[in-house]
């Protein structure tokens, strides 16, 4: 059985390839200096400039987290390219580059519309970010046609800079924390999207994140608006190709759900793990919050993490409207000498908030991987019901498993419920699947989807079906 | 061993080692009306070793009940089982916070906790803080944690069968409070608010 195991979780990362495009950079490291240019490069108004150096004076006072399960590599800030974007072709502008086309139909990305139109890939609008600028975003026409706004953060700021302005940094404060202030001062790009009052958008909308460039971080910024009453499913993939070097990803979403809203927010993480003995790979460092603002709003986070070094990222919601909900389904696979802490939030203000939180941890290897979570209810919180299941499953001998759940009840009205439990894949359920004939690696496959079963199907199909078969993969040569 | 410890009165030890084969059964009650707290760290050294750890508590009025497990499994094939069960009422605090750690090689280890409150006032406060922290493969770990409040459907049940409010309460706080209320003679019953 070992030696399966072994087998199963030593898949190759096969996005892990660079693509050859001249790319413009700015210097290397962070100062006030670098942060103006970024700003001026991107044309931005002076307010936002602002915003950019009030976080970096902030961030300059504050010292990285700790608290993780993690043994974080010391990143040197001054030795990373905060800015990388590839070099426009002077003679079409207008175009994509054909480069950049090839990444992103190699990586299975829709960029042009003509495909999804004729039915071969499934119906979304993509806005795709390469390093750090987008290269384009999908059926524009066809959404504002229903009022939806859906573009690059930087196209946001210049065009609808009041929507920008009065949410930007409303869900999460510059200065949040570490990673987000430093997000704040350099955040490249990312995605902006805003649902007017009664919408239900017509297709799914998705951002997808390429790292490309060496030496670089990411730091993108989405931010999400659904108006009262209108309705959204929003998807996030990325990719980065195979390094040796550890590569720095921090980013910010936030997400405003006004009255009666409903919002669903999905990520299948897939970047570059590292080496199989534990060289490189990407950092992930990210701070998710959502905030159900209005009465009988709805958000719902899903997310299938199988990437990344470090994986440290805690999806967060507020519930501060009345009857509002809110949901956390996470399926969490770390392989090698992978390590995770990860988890949500859940904070309950409003009378009669609904949570549940469904967390999935799968250890392979000699990888680390945690389940970190926080649910409070406030005093006002009455009538207000938590429920939360986190199960781990252990693969080998070498790797760990740990949850942390912090339950915090102010509120007499308030039912918080809470179940965790460890085990392994057990000799009896092998058997079981060898003796009829399933092939042991399929059997551990079977047994780990179905394990994770319950998060999967919260995703939309094009996502599921794409998470089965990672999950499958991530996990190649684990059995050990 | 199977010893009742009352916090405050007697004297409770900060550091157990149990070697192989060795067993520990202990119950701790949180008397009403004073702070309590404990911290005990329990390690498993031997294979076989067997813990069973449980508490009651009542907070009703300002008092603190600060309650912190450290249960590490350092050898392989013990079992430890940890339960508390209490009431956060009047302006008082409850904090719980246990760890169950289970090292590298400590297999076929089988270790449980639970820890349900009841918050029966605004004024009071619940945090509970359960980790677990597993380094082996080959274990069947699991943790409950629950805060809540009296279900009004019961209280419905029984009132409407003419037992009194008070009475009703009392009862339903009873049940809750009986896996560990079993474990005591009812003389310790009085220390936490309940007569017979």
């Amino acid at each position: 059985m070992d030696k399966t195991l072994t087998d199963i979780t030593s898949k190759q990362y096969k996005e892990g390839f660079v693509t050859d495009v001249e790319q413009e950079y700015v210097p290397k490291g962070l100062s006030e200096q670098i942060i103006r240019q970024i700003s001026a490069i991107k044309q931005e108004p002076q307010w936002l400039l602002e915003f950019r150096l009030d976080a970096f004076r902030k961030w300059q006072k504050m010292t990285p987290p700790t608290w993780g399960h993690l043994h974080l590599p010391e990143i040197d800030f001054q030795d990373i390219i905060y800015y990388a974007a590839p070099k426009k072709d002077s003679e079409r502008p207008k175009e994509i580059d054909p480069a950049l086309q090839e990444t992103f139909d190699k990586l299975g990305i829709p960029i042009s519309e003509r495909e999804v139109l004729a039915g071969v890939k499934s119906k979304v609008a993509v806005d795709a970010v390469f390093d750090s600028v987008s290269v384009t975003t999908t059926f524009r026409k066809t959404l504002a046609e229903k009022g939806i706004i859906f573009c690059s953060f930087s196209e946001a700021v210049r065009d609808y800079p009041e929507l920008v302005h009065k949410y930007l940094a409303s869900v999460v404060p510059a200065g949040d924390n570490f990673y987000a202030a430093l997000n704040s001062a350099v955040f490249s790009d990312g995605s902006f999207c805003y649902i007017p009052k009664g919408v239900k958008c017509p297709m799914d909308l998705s951002s997808y994140f390429r790292i490309n460039a060496s030496g670089t971080g990411q730091f993108e910024r989405t931010l999400i608006v659904a108006d009262e009453g209108s309705q959204v499913s929003y998807m996030e993939g990325c990719t980065a190709p195979m390094r040796d070097e550890h590569q720095l990803h921090a980013a910010v979403v936030e997400i405003v759900v006004e009255a009666g809203a409903d919002v669903r927010y999905s990520t299948v993480q897939n970047w570059y793990p590292g080496d199989d003995q534990g060289r490189g790979g990407i950092l992930n460092l990210v701070t998710k919050r959502g905030i159900c603002k209005g009465e009988g709003s709805h958000l719902s986070w899903t997310q299938v993490e199988t990437g990344s070094a470090i994986t440290w990222k805690y999806p967060s919601t507020i519930l501060r409207g009345d009857n509002s909900s809110s949901e956390f389904y996470s399926v969490a696979l770390t392989n090698n000498y992978q390590q995770a802490d990860t988890g949500t939030k859940m904070v309950h203000l409003g009378r009669n908030t609904r949570s549940r939180i469904i967390s999935k941890g799968i250890s392979a290897g000699h990888s680390q991987n945690s389940y970190r979570g926080l649910v409070r209810m406030n005093s006002g919180a009455a009538g207000a019901r938590n429920y939360s299941q986190c199960d781990s499953l252990l693969i080998g001998s070498l790797c760990g498993a740990h949850t942390f759940p912090v339950i915090k009840n102010d509120c007499p009205g308030a039912i918080v419920e809470h179940e965790a439990t460890t085990s392994k894949i057990s000799e009896d359920q092998l058997f079981y699947l060898n003796q009829r004939g399933i092939p042991p690696e399929e059997a551990v496959g079977l047994i780990v989807n179905g394990y994770a079963k319950e998060v999967l199907q919260r995703l939309p199909m094009e996502f599921a079906v794409e998470a089965q078969k990672l999950l499958s993969v991530s996990l190649e040569g684990s059995i050990g | 061993m199977d010893k009742i410890f009352v916090i405050g009165r007697d004297a409770v030890p900060e550091r157990v080692a149990l070697g192989a084969e060795e067993s520990l059964r202990a119950t701790f009650v949180f008397p009403s009306g004073a702070d309590s707290s404990l911290d005990l760290a329990v390690d498993l050294t031997g294979p076989g070793a067997e813990l069973d750890l449980a508490g009651i508590f009542a907070g009703a009025g300002e008092e603190t009940v600060d309650i912190r497990l450290r249960v590490r499994h350092l050898a392989g094939g013990c079992t430890s089982n940890q339960l508390f069960r209490g009431i956060a009422d009047g302006r008082s605090r409850v904090r719980f916070d246990g760890l169950v750690y289970v090292a590298p090689d400590a297999q076929k280890t089988v270790a449980h906790q639970s820890c349900n409150t009841l918050l029966l006032n605004e004024g009071a406060r619940v945090e509970t803080d359960p980790q677990l922290e597993i380094y082996a493969d080959d274990v069947v770990c699991s943790h409950g944690a629950a805060i809540g409040y009296l279900s009004a459907d019961e209280l419905f049940y029984m009132r409407s069968r003419g037992i009194p409010e008070e009475e009703a309460r009392r009862l339903q706080i009873l049940s809750f409070l009986s896996p560990v209320l079993s474990r005591l003679p009812e003389s310790y019953y009085s220390l936490i608010g309940f007569q017979r």
